[in-house]
């Protein structure tokens, strides 16, 4: 999953960074505002953390954009505040934010809210998803199979944690490329390792005894077939 | 050669020239009044002998006698033999000795040889006249005249270099500051208006030539970065179509699914190289800070986890050699970008297992960070344009989507906005290092 980290004091930023690293997140940030502009015009994003003083202007401008942008309902966009700016969080959630947090904050705090967000996102009622025998732990960044834990590497749990969430949609390999490498993705140079990842993750789950979910969409992607148990 | 140094040679040069013309002029006009004057003397002595001797032809002999003994100059009277016809005046200069017995030195003369009636009998008559005395004297004249006009010509030289240098001064500083002048984004404060008014049309027009260059190299900055920047939301409208076509397959031929398929690669090519000009204008556009403290090893550390997807599944050994602690002074996301590109290449272009050194050290060349690969190595006449946007080493790689783009691009751009110099070199064996320098 893409995130956007818009904080223009750098330390805050980049612990915000790091955080959302653990969390498994394809993380692009701005200190300011034009480049947050750039990133929301090119890029869509699961996850928008958004601080609405910016050097070169207002937080809320950036939320209208990200509301105006096609598939926007995809992204969740949660506002920082400081302590006391009710009229700003108030506007923000008119706007189409999906929460707030207000300064300072401890990260487990902000944890709770992006997994909060994300279950609303894809409507999905509990921090784990089990398909076919098979569950995705968005807490614990965990696979498992009937209540044993499979070992999966973090871009393993990244594409397979992606497949889960959009279970039932072809997702093409491009988007799957995006999701574990971000912007930095260099087109055919990545593609190729999508393949032999999913190659990979098949064979761990073959190993385990997991029945195969996986349909490989002939020269379009990949797309996780069932329902939840 | 420089302007002034150019002036004053010519000049000298031309000074010197008519010093020489002048003194062989004058020796010339010397000798030849001098010879004018003897030779009219030596006229008018002919003419006092045979005006003595018509009235008394008695005294030949004593003429003869006494004409031998003038110090400065000589008779002789001999017999008419016909060598010149009757009373006709034969003017030459003559090296002889007058006194062979006693001396062996010959000396010049001014000699008339002419005819003399004694008594209606034609005798000859040579008269000797002393030249060295004149030519001693006219020599002096020449020399001290020359030496006085050689030492003008040093004079003037001095004199001129001092002069021209003060002013030309002017022009000298135009030049100076304009061979620093090595892109538009290095023209500083205006050039000023001396008081000499051709040197003041020339800073004018640099100024306004300068300034709209710059100007409009601003102008170009901007543009670069609002376009790419506009062109990133109807980019992105295009690949969200395309995602969205592609998520219901079944419903196309594979005809269409190929064509979708090589629109949504394109819609993404084109988002990465917007997104690199974004990067490269802004960096122009120095629309970063540049006041972070960088550990190099560390970002590389960041960035090797990155890319640790792609070097596992390449397999290849990365080889870490950190021997020095290098902390500098600038922008992390640039530096990072920097070095993200530089080991992104290296991996990009090995092949499956190779080697890719990394090296931090406080070398020869100063502190710098390496980057070294097995890959395919640089054709020879990319190397140098390796850096340059979109001149791309199109051989390198036979696929167009993997070609390494604007990557060493932003490489440089942020090395110069640091003013780190970096460089490519092709290794002995195969492969490319890469290198920036602290």
């Amino acid at each position: 999953m893409r995130a956007l980290v818009v904080e223009d004091e750098p330390l805050l930023n980049r612990e915000l960074k790091e955080q959302l690293l653990e969390e498994q997140f394809t993380v692009d940030t701005a200190l300011d505002f034009t480049r947050a502009e750039d990133w929301i015009a090119g890029e869509l994003y699961d996850l928008v953390l958004l601080d609405l003083s910016l050097p070169g202007g207002n937080g809320l401008e950036l939320l209208k954009m990200i509301r105006q942008q096609r598939n926007s309902e995809n992204t969740a966009v949660i506002i920082l505040t400081a302590r006391g700016e009710i009229d700003d969080r108030v506007q923000g959630l008119e706007l189409g934010s999906d929460d707030y947090l207000s300064k300072p904050f401890a990260m487990p705090e902000l944890r709770a809210r992006i997994h909060a967000v994300l279950r609303r996102k894809f409507k999905i009622s509990d921090n784990v998803i089990t398909i076919g025998g098979l569950s995705v732990h968005l807490d614990h960044l965990q696979v498992s199979f009937e209540g044993q834990p499979l070992e999966m590497t973090d871009t393993e749990y990244k594409l397979l944690r992606y497949l889960f969430l959009n279970k039932n949609k072809t997702i093409t390999r491009i988007a799957l490329a995006e999701h574990i490498w971000g912007n930095k993705i260099d087109d055919r140079f990545s593609l190729d390792f999508i393949n032999s990842h999913m190659k990979n993750i098949r064979k761990k789950l073959a190993e385990s005894g997991v029945p195969d979910l996986i349909e490989t969409v002939y020269g379009v992607g990949y797309k996780l077939n069932g329902y939840e148990a | 050669m420089k302007l002034n140094n150019k002036i004053l040679i010519s000049n000298a040069v031309l000074s010197l020239f008519m010093l020489l013309i002048t003194g062989f002029g004058m020796y010339y006009v010397v000798n030849t009044t001098i010879f004018n004057e003897l030779d009219s003397h030596l006229l008018q002595h002919k003419q006092d002998i045979q005006k003595q001797v018509l009235e008394d032809p008695s005294t030949l002999e004593e003429i003869v006698i006494l004409g031998g003994l003038g110090s400065y100059e000589w008779i002789e009277i001999n017999v008419y033999d016909e060598s010149i016809p009757q009373n006709s005046n034969h003017f030459s200069t003559v090296d002889t000795i007058r006194y062979p017995d006693t001396s062996e030195v010959s000396e010049a003369y001014r000699k008339l040889k002419t005819t003399l009636t004694v008594g209606g009998e034609p005798h000859l008559l040579e008269i000797y006249e002393e030249v060295a005395a004149w030519e001693k004297i006219s020599m002096t004249v020449l020399l001290s005249v020359l030496g006085a006009l050689f030492l003008w010509v040093i004079l003037l030289y001095v004199v001129n270099q001092f002069v021209f240098g003060r002013v030309l001064s002017p022009f000298y500083d135009t030049v100076e500051r304009l061979e620093q002048i090595s892109s538009p984004a290095q023209v500083g404060e205006p050039f000023p208006e001396p008081n000499t008014y051709e040197i003041r049309v020339l800073n004018r027009a640099l100024n306004t030539m300068l300034s709209q260059i710059k100007s409009s190299f601003e102008d170009q900055k901007k543009f670069i970065q609002n376009a790419s920047h506009e062109l990133l939301t109807p980019l992105s409208i295009i690949r969200q179509k395309a995602e969205k076509m592609l998520s219901r397959p079944e419903k196309m031929d594979r005809k269409s699914l190929r064509r979708l398929n090589e629109i949504q690669h394109t819609a993404v090519r084109l988002t990465r190289l917007s997104n690199a000009l974004l990067l490269i204008s802004r960096v122009e556009n120095r629309q970063y800070e540049m006041k972070d403290e960088i550990c190099i090893a560390e970002v590389t550390k960041q960035v090797l986890t990155e890319l640790r997807d792609f070097i596992e599944l390449k397999g290849l050994t990365i080889g870490e050699n950190y021997s020095d602690e290098i902390t500098i002074t600038g922008n992390r996301e640039l530096i990072h970008s920097a070095l993200y590109n530089i080991i992104q290449n290296a991996i990009k272009f090995s092949p499956e297992g190779a080697a890719v050194d990394i090296s931090i050290e406080d070398g020869e060349s100063g502190p710098a960070f390496s980057v070294r690969d097995e890959g395919t190595g640089i054709p020879e006449d990319m190397i140098d344009q390796v850096f340059d946007r979109f001149k791309k080493g199109e051989k390198l790689s036979g696929d167009t989507y993997s070609s390494p783009g604007l990557g060493l691009s932003i490489v440089q751009s942020i090395c110069e906005l640091h003013g780190f110099p970096c460089k490519a070199e092709n290794n002995a064996v195969k492969g490319v290092t890469v290198s920036i320098f602290f």
